[in-house]
C-alpha cells in the first residue's frame, strides 16, 4: 500500500471527492472524527466529481471528467480499476442498488441516464428526454426507485422513475433554483434535496407528495448525504463538509480540510448494508 | 545523496500539504504542478512557460454551477451555454448567429431557422455573424422564405420559377 492511502478502518465514514483525492472521515454517532480524516484515493491528475458506495462488496465508485470514465477501488486500500471508460462526457452524480448490484449516473452533457452492472457490462441508457443539466441521482433499493435532479436554470426539476426508467413523473418543479445534491433515507423514506440557488435544503416523503423545509441560509451546497438523523452536505463555498441535524433544523458541525479547494461529491459508507431486498435481487 | 557528506545532502521533499500559501490559487497535483477545476494554466511551467492558475476565460458564457468548464491546461473552453461555440466560447455555434458576445443573453446567438424550402440543400446553418442562409435560385430574405419579386412557386423545393406574366395585361 501507499503511504498516502489509508484503509478504511472499520465503522461508518463519509467519502467525498476533493481534486484528484477522495478523502473520509469517521463518523463517531453523528460527530465527525476531525482530526482522524485521511485520504482513501489519490488520483491526482483526476477531477472526481460523484461518489457512491456499495455496502457489499466495500468499494467506492466515483465518477471522473479530465479522461471522462467510471473506476472503483475497494475501500481497505485497493487499486483503482476502471470500470466505464467509453462513450462518456460529463458524467457526473453515480448511485449504486446493492440489492440487484447495479449502477445508475448523470451525463450532463450527454443529458442521459444509464444503468450497467458493478462490472461494467449490461449498459443501457434508460432516460434519454428532456434533460438539460442532470446531476444528482440516488437509489432507493428496496422499493426499485431511482430519483435526480437536473439543475437546468430554465425549469429545474427532481424527476423518479422506476430502476428501468420506467413509470417516469416530476415529483418537485416549483420554487427550486439549483438542486446540486440529493440524497435519499431508507429509514424514514425521505428524499431531501441541497439547493445553492434558493439556499435551502428540503426534504418529502415522495409517496406522500408532502414537502418540508428543513433549513435554509445554506451557502453553496454540491453534495448531500444522509446518515440517520443528520444529513452532511459539500459547500463549494466554505471548502467544507457540514453536518445539519435534520430534526433540530440547524448545522451542528462543520468539517474543513486542510485543503482549501472545492469538495464535490460525498456518500455515507455505512458499516453494515441496510436490511432489504428488492425484486431484481430475486430474479 | 546522502553519501557525499555535505550540510545540503538531504533535500525536503516536494510534497507540500497545501498548494500555496496564499489560498486560491487553485494549484492541486502532487507537486502542486496542475490547475484546478475551474481554472487553466501550468503553474510549475511543465510544458512551457510558467502560467499561473487562472479562472477559465469563456466570454461569460459558461455556467459557474458547471463542473468541468475548461481544460485545465490550455484553457478550451468545454461547456459553452446560449448556443455558443469556439476556444473561448466567443461564436455561436452551428445553425446559429448574432454576436456571442453580447452582454445581454437575449441578444447572443438566434437560431438561423432556414426555411427549408427556399435553403440549398435544406441546410440548417447560416452565416455566422449575418444570419443568411444560403438561398435556392431566386429565393430572398434571410432566411430563404420567399421568392424574389417576379418569381413564384417557392413549394418546389427547386427555387423560385418566373412569373412570365404577359406584360400587355400585367398591371406592373
Amino acid at each position: 500500500p501507499r503511504p498516502d492511502v489509508h484503509p478504511l478502518p472499520p465503522g461508518t465514514h463519509l467519502l467525498y471527492a476533493q481534486s484528484g483525492r477522495i478523502e473520509h472521515v469517521p463518523l463517531e454517532g453523528y460527530e465527525m472524527k476531525k482530526d482522524a480524516g485521511k485520504a482513501v484515493l489519490h488520483l491526482p491528475e483526476k477531477v472526481i466529481i460523484g461518489v457512491a458506495y456499495d455496502c457489499v462488496e466495500k468499494m467506492v465508485y466515483w465518477t471522473e471528467i479530465t479522461s471522462p470514465s467510471i473506476s472503483k477501488a475497494s475501500v481497505q486500500a485497493g487499486e483503482p480499476t476502471a470500470v466505464i471508460t467509453s462513450d462518456l462526457d460529463s458524467p457526473e452524480g453515480i448511485a449504486i442498488d446493492h440489492l440487484s448490484r447495479t449502477m445508475f449516473w448523470t451525463d450532463s452533457v450527454k443529458d442521459h441516464i444509464e444503468v450497467a452492472s458493478l462490472d461494467g457490462s449490461q449498459r443501457r441508457v434508460i432516460i434519454d428526454t428532456d434533460l438539460v443539466n442532470p446531476r444528482a441521482i440516488v437509489t432507493d433499493p428496496p422499493n426499485g426507485n431511482l430519483y435526480w435532479a437536473d439543475w437546468n436554470r430554465e425549469a429545474p426539476k427532481i424527476e423518479t422513475s422506476h430502476m428501468d426508467g420506467s413509470n417516469r413523473r416530476v415529483l418537485v418543479k416549483d420554487d427550486l433554483s439549483l438542486p446540486n445534491g440529493l440524497t435519499y433515507d431508507s429509514q424514514s423514506s425521505l428524499l431531501c434535496w441541497a439547493d445553492a440557488g434558493t439556499h435551502k435544503l428540503e426534504c418529502t416523503h415522495p409517496s406522500h407528495g408532502d414537502r418540508r423545509k428543513v433549513i435554509e441560509g445554506l451557502q453553496y451546497p454540491f453534495g448531500i448525504t444522509s446518515f440517520g438523523k443528520n444529513i452532511y452536505y459539500t459547500d463549494w463555498r466554505r471548502d467544507a463538509v457540514v453536518a445539519v441535524d435534520r430534526h433540530a433544523g440547524k448545522e451542528s458541525d462543520m468539517y474543513q480540510p486542510q485543503k482549501k479547494t472545492k469538495i464535490y461529491g460525498i456518500a455515507t459508507a455505512y458499516a453494515q448494508c441496510p436490511a432489504g431486498q428488492n425484486y431484481c435481487a430475486v430474479n | 545523496d546522502a553519501t557525499s557528506g555535505s550540510s545540503s545532502d538531504c533535500q525536503p521533499c516536494p510534497c507540500p500539504n497545501t498548494c500555496s500559501v496564499v489560498p486560491r490559487t487553485r494549484e492541486v497535483g502532487k507537486r502542486c504542478e496542475l490547475c484546478d477545476d475551474g481554472f487553466f494554466g501550468d503553474p510549475l511551467g511543465q510544458s512551457g512557460p510558467v502560467r499561473t492558475c487562472r479562472a477559465c476565460k469563456c466570454s461569460e458564457n459558461i455556467d459557474p454551477n458547471a463542473v468541468g468548464n475548461c481544460e485545465r491546461e490550455t484553457g478550451e473552453c468545454l461547456k459553452c451555454i446560449y448556443n455558443t461555440d469556439g476556444f473561448f466560447c466567443d461564436r455561436c455555434r452551428d445553425g446559429f448567429y448574432g454576436n456571442a458576445l453580447a452582454p445581454a443573453v437575449g441578444d447572443k446567438c438566434k437560431a438561423c431557422s432556414c426555411s427549408p424550402l427556399g435553403t440549398l440543400g435544406s441546410q440548417v446553418s447560416c452565416s455566422p455573424v449575418t444570419g443568411q442562409c444560403q438561398c435556392l435560385s431566386n429565393v430572398e430574405e434571410r432566411d430563404c422564405s420567399a421568392c424574389q419579386p417576379g418569381f413564384y412557386n417557392l413549394q418546389s423545393g427547386d427555387g423560385c420559377d418566373r412569373c412570365n406574366c404577359n406584360p400587355i395585361g400585367s398591371t406592373n
